[in-house]
């Protein structure tokens, strides 16, 4: 089994579908000579040409809206955003648009288009280049979202985000591109809507997206040495989310956190923990916790970036948190 | 749709048959006021008299094939590209029958199958899907046209900044029809444009740009099969800047504060492209009589149509969010 | 054909317009589009246009308030013969004939179609029914709130035997206090009984009656036990007949304040039933701060009369009567309601003869006083009539065993019938 990194991944599911299909292309800033801010498309101008690598002007609204009338036409199209600060410029595009089209025309309209962009803290870059903004997004009926946390995810699920005929909006985090995973020779779709349990245990449930997943691991691992048994799950695909995953991990732990980066205050743990609290009520031996980025813009200090962000350490003290609580009674 | 071989020739025939359109679009439009003043219409409706010629030139000049996206002013381009007067209306009705389906209504008039990709309530917001469309279109190597409409109101949206460039970067086969009726919603062009001549717009993108009056039928057809040439033929998009006038309100109910008794009669007088067509055709009273007569019989029938159309059930509403 | 030309609906809301004046006149001619009259409307006065050509044939109405889509005049051809008088206003179409451009706001809600939206709504309101039958039950957990959960765990109530009736069957507040009312798991079914309502009086209950509820649904959970003896009353009748004569200006002494004296004096020799239990200990009171429970309007309290093995019956009666005339007069501070270590209950007074009474908790013993009644006995192997009352003593088989309350009740009845025993 071939190694690949995030990146390696991003760009093998990608080029498969490209190599496959001719209705596949990607568009973006920077994207064709650069290979992209991040580095994934890298090399794909040489093997498939300025027409299906095609780099567009500093312009998120048109190109945003381009793949959206590309897709109309029957092509898959995916569409970079460098960043996903950057969405903001789109966001008429996708939401009012993407989002849309089909329902407006009763069904007539078919948007087979995948925005994939990227953040995440942990480099300074200040308030603009690192935001997780995925809540924003899995509140818009019409849209489909997915977070991938590994190599084999984010191949699979890419895939699959191509493949979905809903437009889908498709979250890469910065700072998982070098992770590295052994991944199977065939490419494996993973379907959208199915969570992963990465770890299985008795005592807590984490419900982690990005890279708290990989914090909530580590914190899994701290716990277990305190006696505390941990499973970690991570939905993947935020929008249509497994609920039936999630419930009937906490049904079996009877105590659940919910961790993300991006901002803890109506983020997308708020919904999580409402879909647990109500299919879950009776199993539930604790309050559900919450583990995210304080309510603040991202400052560019380091020492205040990562005060801001969220550890394993946060996901670990929030696991104690839900075992003392029940220990007490309280 | 007539098909005409040489660009610039109309017969009596054709012409006459535009301006049967055009006067479908007008008894149309006027029958939705009425209706919407009975409080028979929900919603948020936008009429296009004034525009028909826009409508009918433009769309008469396109091939199968060819797709548009509308504006929130959309009943004209929606008739003119071919759906019939009772799906048109049955979806104002917001019944199951309608050209959407109950889910769009007067801002969102789709007919796929007809290369009608949408209107758009979004000032500029079909723009840069156009752009794309026509990508499509260049990347498969097929010989068609996406065409744009919008207004000059949203010149000055980002959108049609961003889609206009891509579009003549890419030099892909798009045609973008600027229908200046001088209006944005209440706003005269003097106050939302620092240039006179819209259609140096273009000139920022280095796009080719043709100049017509939107009263005349005839030579909106040209214009545009002209236009349509040359995109069609990889030059690149087109921006075509039509001439027009809205002679009624911004929407249904617009007091129209905003100009005055006398020049609402004065463009009514002077720029109703139906009148000036009706000269040109030298139609007799009992021609006209007869044909309008035909028409205002279609338009009820569409309206009889529609209130006979299917409710949707409530959670109908359900449905169509995902493919 | 004639047109009638009905007030028009010029912005939501809108009900009704004043006619201010007609700009023109019966038999004019009108043209589609020309100002035909002045209307007054809560926003603002305008010319109303007709959106009909051909004759004024009539005014309907001069002037004055109309609703909207009444007729108020009617346009047609030269000599057309005018309808009599036009028919009510049909609000559907009621704005159809009057062309006029002021609504208040962009676009409309179309009143006509407000049916639907009415049938929307209600459609809505039914979806919003949550679909319980997706939730699976709770194998081998007890489903409870977690309100319910508490209120189990500071009444000591096992989940597990508690019936719940709420979704799903889960066990909500108001079923763990349903159990701890009746001592038992409610019945689920209960509530699918349906029993007349009419004429039934419905009290909520006092915080008194609440405190009532919960002390004496804690004393059900205890485990009790009762004894019970008939005691010979003629001793005790004379004493009190004596002491009634000796009272002088002082409160006279009943036959509950001999009892009480005697109870004293009993409790001092078996300390283990002048006791409170606690959960996780007994305390034996060196005291015998005895409980009189006084009946009052509505409810029921029980102050206590401290240290009574150190008073005489005349300073029991005494500290009885001023304890008896604050409870009935509601002014019973919490000094008097605390400390107590035995309850007294009688119900003598009312011809009750036996009774059992509930235990008054931490308190480990209560006795219960039944009505003094001549029987016929053997006495010295011969009939005899006697005075007899009846002693049943709820003992908390947590704190008292069988043998100990036996021993004490026995002395209870030994000095009453021979009160010189008590000294």
């Amino acid at each position: 089994m071939p190694e690949l990194t995030y990146r390696e991944a991003v760009r093998d599911a990608l080029s498969r579908a490209m190599r496959e299909d001719d209705d596949v292309f990607v568009m973006g800033e920077d994207i064709a000579e650069m290979g992209g801010s991040m580095g994934v498309t890298q090399g794909m101008l040489d093997e498939f040409g300025p027409e299906r690598v095609r780099n567009t002007p500093i312009s998120e609204m048109a190109l945003a809206g381009a793949a959206i009338g590309a897709a109309i036409q029957g092509m898959r199209p995916v569409a970079e955003i460098m960043y996903e600060d950057f969405l903001t410029l789109a966001t008429e595009q996708i939401v009012n648009q993407a989002a849309k089209h089909r329902y407006m025309s009763g069904g007539q309209v078919t948007v087979p288009v995948t925005f994939r962009t990227q953040g995440g803290a942990g480099w300074s870059p200040g308030a603009q280049h690192a935001q997780q903004l995925e809540a924003w997004f899995v509140h818009i009926p019409g849209l489909k979202v997915v977070f991938a946390s590994t190599p084999s995810d984010v191949r699979g699920l890419l895939w699959s985000a191509i493949y979905d005929d809903n437009p889908v909006v498709f979250f890469e985090h910065r700072t998982l591109y070098g992770l590295k995973e052994e991944v199977p020779d065939e490419l494996e779709p993973i379907p959208l809507g199915k969570a992963r349990v990465h770890r299985e245990g008795e005592d807590v449930t984490v419900i982690a997206t990005g890279r708290l997943v990989h914090e909530a691991l580590e914190a899994a691992q701290q716990a277990e040495e305190q006696g505390v048994s941990v499973e970690v799950v991570d939905p993947r695909t935020l929008q249509p989310l497994d609920e039936d995953a999630l419930i009937a991990s906490v049904k079996k732990t009877n105590r659940c956190v919910v961790a993300h980066e991006a901002v803890t205050r109506m983020g997308f743990g708020a919904e999580v923990a409402s879909v647990v609290q109500y299919g879950a009520f009776d199993w539930l031996d604790a309050p559900i916790e919450r583990v995210g980025a304080k309510f603040t813009p991202l400052p560019f200090a380091p020492v205040m970036e990562e005060w801001c962000v969220p550890h394993a350490g946060d996901v670990l003290e929030a696991i104690q948190r839900t075992v003392g609580r029940n220990a007490d009674g309280n | 749709m007539a098909k005409v071989e040489q660009r610039g020739t109309l017969s009596p025939e054709e012409l006459r048959d535009f301006f049967r359109e055009m006067l479908l679009i007008r008894r149309f439009e006027e029958k939705v006021e009425e209706r919407f003043r009975a409080g028979e219409l929900p919603g948020f409706l936008h009429v296009a008299i004034g525009q028909e010629a826009v409508a009918v030139g433009v769309i008469r000049a396109l091939e199968d094939g060819d797709v548009i996206a509308s504006t929130h002013r959309a009943h004209g381009h929606t008739l003119a590209k071919g759906t019939g007067p009772n799906e048109l209306m049955a979806e104002l009705y917001g019944k199951l029958e309608g050209c959407s389906h109950g889910y769009g209504g007067s801002m969102h008039l789709y007919d796929v199958e007809r290369g009608n990709l949408g209107a758009n309530a979004v000032v500029g917001g079909g723009l840069p899907q156009i752009t794309g469309a026509a990508l499509a279109f260049k990347m498969r190597g097929e010989p068609r046209v996406a065409v744009a409409f919008f207004g000059d109101g949203a010149t000055n949206i980002g959108t049609f900044h961003e889609a206009l460039n891509l579009a003549q970067l890419w030099r892909v086969p798009a045609l973008f029809v600027l229908e200046d009726n001088k209006w944005a919603e209440s706003t005269p062009e003097r106050q939302h444009s620092p240039i006179s001549d819209l259609s140096k717009r273009a000139d920022a993108f280095g796009m080719t740009a043709i100049k017509v009056d939107g009263q005349d039928v005839e030579a909106v057809y040209k214009a545009t099969k002209k236009a349509l040439e040359h995109a069609r033929s990889g030059k690149g998009p087109v921006f075509l800047h039509v001439d027009t006038y809205r002679l009624v309100g911004h929407y249904i109910g617009d007091p129209q504060v905003y100009r005055t008794k006398e020049e609402q009669k004065e463009v009514r007088e002077h720029h109703d492209p139906l009148t000036q067509l009706r000269g040109k055709l030298e139609l007799s009273e009992d021609d006209f009589d007869e044909l309008d007569a035909e028409i205002v019989e279609i338009v009820e029938a569409a309206v009889e149509f529609a209130k006979n159309g299917t409710d949707p059930k409530p959670e109908d509403a359900l449905k169509n969010v995902y493919a | 054909m004639a047109t009638e030309i009905k007030l028009p609906r010029l912005g939501q809301g809108m009900e009704a317009g004043t006619i201010v004046k007609w700009l023109k006149s019966e038999g004019d001619a009108v043209e589609k589009g020309e100002p035909l009259y002045e209307l007054d409307t809560d926003k603002v006065t305008q010319e109303v246009e007709a959106d009909a050509s051909g004759v004024l044939l009539r005014i309907a109405i001069q002037e004055g308030e109309v609703e909207v889509g009444k007729t108020i005049a009617v346009i047609g051809e030269q000599g057309e013969d005018v309808p009599a008088e036009s028919g009510e206003a049909d609000s559907a179409n009621g704005s159809e004939s009057g062309v006029s451009d002021e609504p208040s706001e962009e676009g409309s809600r179309a009143p006509a179609r407000d049916d639907e939206r009415e049938r929307g709504r209600n459609a809505s309101a039914q979806a919003d029914v949550p679909e319980l039958s997706q939730l699976d039950t709770a194998a081998g957990r007890v489903k409870a709130s977690p309100l319910a959960r508490r209120i189990a765990r500071e009444r000591g109530l096992d989940l597990s035997q508690v019936a719940g009736t709420g979704p799903e069957g889960r066990v909500v507040a108001e079923d763990v206090e349903r159990a701890a009312a009746s001592g038992g798991p409610a019945p689920a079914a209960e509530q699918a009984l349906s029993l007349p309502t009419e004429g039934v009086e419905v009290e909520q209950l006092s915080s008194m009656r609440k405190t009532i509820a919960r002390r004496l649904t804690e004393a059900w959970q205890a485990p009790v036990f009762q004894l019970g003896v008939t005691v010979d009353m003629g001793r005790a009748q004379a004493l009190r007949a004596r002491l009634v004569e000796l009272h002088g200006d002082g409160t006279k002494p009943t036959i509950n304040d001999l009892l009480t004296k005697v109870c004293a004096a009993a409790l001092m020799r078996h300390r283990a039933v002048n006791a409170l239990y606690k959960g996780d200990a007994i305390e034996l009171h060196p005291t015998a701060n005895v409980g009189i429970a006084v009946a009052i309007p509505n409810g029921l309290v029980v102050p206590v009369i401290a240290s009574c093995e150190r008073r005489s019956v005349a300073e029991i009666a005494a500290a009885r009567a001023a304890v008896v005339e604050r409870a009935r007069s509601g002014k019973l501070e919490q000094a008097d309601l605390e400390g107590g270590t035995f309850t007294i209950s009688n119900l003598g007074m009312f011809g009750i003869e036996r009774f059992v009474a509930v235990l008054n908790p931490p308190q480990a013993a209560i006795l219960a006083v039944g009505s003094i009644e001549d029987k016929v006995v053997a006495v010295d192997g011969q009939p005899a009539v006697r005075p007899r009352m009846e002693l049943t003593l709820t003992c908390d088989h947590r704190a008292i065993d069988g043998a100990t309350g036996a021993a004490f009740l026995a002395d209870v009845k030994a000095f009453l019938e021979e009160p010189g025993l008590a000294l």
